[in-house]
């Protein structure tokens, strides 16, 4: 309390000050210029020439920057390559049989099954499908490739479904087709806002793989509201007669492997270990299969005295009769002598 | 334990006839002959065993020789008549076998004959002085006891490889033990001369010790 009100006197003690010193009018001069003796305040401020010393050290220093290429002052792209050709089968040979087409591997394993497990989510849905085919930032379509003539071939049978061209880091290079059932039916001002909608999604991320899950988010929003202006939920008649063959089996994956996925997880975590163990018993057991197949036994040679004059050996060893099997071997373990055993 | 190979009861380790009935290889010799007999490590003579039959004799013979060097396996299958004794067979047989198919390295101490007598239905295991440390009657007791049930039906090669394979347990087994104690199957085959060494050397010593006060004795007296 004491600091606060010491504060608040000094501050009303200033404020006295000001009010009681003169006040201090502006500077004034004729023709231009200051008087030379005369003391102006602020007149360093107004004085254009600075001290020789600053003067050294302001300098400003030319930068050497390379003059801008004609393709940046007329805001050319960067130039771009065709997908390579080795893809075109996968991309434009027929209609895709999942609903991501990335065969370029240009997303992570991860993103990609998520994505896909997104896109079947999406068409297990909607009446719309949404099929997406993923190219690389600076690709571009071959030129042989009509798109709108593969949309129409690919697409005109079977469900609705709405096909994007995806470019990764890219997302104002995207395209959108519908399926003719779709286009007769909805209008080309739709499409582009459900587009550029989805492309602001996607700006608005950072990153090419956040960028794809927010554009594919936004896209199957607005294909719902797509469905709504096509008359309710109900899907159009054409997809009733031609149901997906290739969704259905996709959904029905995705909810076993959504099943499966935590015990695959688990069991992929000790498969390694089980692998290696199971690796080194078997190895360890074939190891010491081989040496006991390789292992040599000697015997010490020790000298034997000769017994009933055999030079070689002296008789021991034992002897069985098999003549009947009413005289078992256990019964022939004492080795008794002929005339003993007749008796 | 050494036993004679006609009345079966025990011999003494240098015996050069049994103590009990007399026998020696001359009476053997008598009985089957002096000469040496040409013969292959495996001889069905008595013709109980098939041309397969033959190779997986064979091959368990043959595995025994690889397994233990020093050693090889042999048989022989015959009818030895109704006086003969298979026992004294064995014996004769594998001091007088000259062996054709064996490297001169390997003498007849190394052997291990099986004889079969397919007509008096009789079995028998002999094996040679280098083994006489290691191996035990019962334990060729065992090997036959392996075989008994084939034989009784029969199959001679399945009893001789059974009965072969066994051996080779108890080799590898008797291997390993001599090589950690060799002592303990030294002692078994020492000659009489050696085991009395010691007796002999305790008795020099105490009368070493008897004696020494007497000396002692007598320097204090001088």
């Amino acid at each position: 309390m004491k600091s606060t009100r010491s504060v608040g006197i000094l501050c009303v003690l200033a404020a006295g000050l000001g009010f009681a010193a003169p006040e201090q009018g502006l500077p004034s001069w004729q023709d231009g210029q200051p008087p030379e003796e005369a003391w102006v305040a602020g007149s360093e401020l107004l004085v254009g020439d600075a001290a020789e010393g600053e003067g050294a050290e302001t300098e400003a220093v030319a930068l050497e920057l390379e003059a801008p290429t004609a393709g940046d002052i007329s805001g050319a792209a960067v130039p771009r390559s065709e997908v390579p050709e080795e893809y075109w089968p996968a991309y434009f040979a027929e209609r895709p049989q999942a609903f991501l087409v990335d065969p370029q591997g240009l997303l992570s394993p991860v993103d990609q099954r998520e994505r896909l497990d997104f896109l079947n989510y999406h068409a297990g849905d909607s009446a719309i499908d949404l099929f997406v085919y993923v190219f690389g930032g600076d690709q571009e379509i071959p030129g042989e490739v009509r798109e709108e003539e593969l949309v129409e071939r690919f697409f005109a049978a079977g469900r609705p479904a709405a096909v994007v061209h995806w470019f990764m880091g890219a997302p104002e290079r995207t395209v959108l087709r519908l399926s003719p059932a779709l286009t007769e039916k909805l209008p080309l001002a739709e499409q582009r806002r459900a587009l550029e909608s989805s492309v602001m999604q996607a700006l608005n991320q950072t990153g090419p793989a956040r960028q794809f899950e927010a554009f594919l988010v936004q896209m199957s929003i607005r294909i719902y509201w797509m469905e709504r202006m096509l008359g309710g939920t109900e899907p159009p008649a054409g997809a009733i007669a031609a149901p997906a063959r290739v969704v259905k089996p996709l959904e029905k994956k995705s909810k076993v492997m959504e099943l499966l996925q935590p015990h695959l997880e688990q069991a992929r975590r000790f498969a390694l270990p089980a692998v290696f163990t199971a690796g080194a018993l078997l190895l360890l057991v074939v190891v010491s299969w081989w040496l006991k197949h390789r292992a040599r036994h000697r015997f010490p040679d020790f000298e034997v005295e000769p017994r009933l004059g055999g030079a070689h050996a002296a008789g021991v060893g034992a002897v069985i009769s098999f003549a009947s099997a009413a005289l078992p071997p256990a019964s022939q373990r004492d080795q008794m002598p002929d005339y003993l055993r007749r008796a | 334990m050494m036993k004679c190979p006609r009345c079966v009861q025990r011999i003494h380790r240098a015996a050069e006839s049994c103590p009990h009935c007399g026998f020696s290889i001359a009476d053997a010799d008598a009985r089957y002959g002096a000469e040496e007999v040409r013969l292959r490590c495996l001889s069905d003579t008595a013709g109980i065993l098939k041309r397969g039959d033959r190779e997986q004799v064979e091959a368990a013979m043959e595995r025994i020789s690889r397994r233990f060097p020093q050693v090889f396996a042999a048989v022989h299958t015959g009818a030895l008549g109704e006086v003969a004794n298979i026992r004294q067979f064995g014996f004769w047989l594998l001091n007088r076998a000259a062996f054709e198919d064996l490297p001169p390295d390997k003498p007849n101490e190394a052997g291990i004959l099986l004889t079969i007598d397919p007509e008096s239905k009789a079995a028998g295991f002999i094996f040679g002085y280098l083994l006489d440390p290691f191996l035990e009657e019962a334990d060729t007791f065992e090997c036959l006891c392996r075989a008994h049930a084939y034989w009784l039906e029969g199959r001679y090669a399945d009893g001789i490889v059974r009965a072969l394979l066994h051996l080779e347990g108890i080799l590898a087994k008797r291997s390993r033990q001599a090589r950690r104690d060799p002592g303990h199957f030294q002692r078994k085959v020492l000659p009489l001369a050696m085991i009395g060494d010691p007796v002999r050397r305790i008795r020099a010593g105490h009368r070493n010790v008897s004696q020494a006060p007497e000396n002692k004795t007598k320097e204090v007296v001088q």
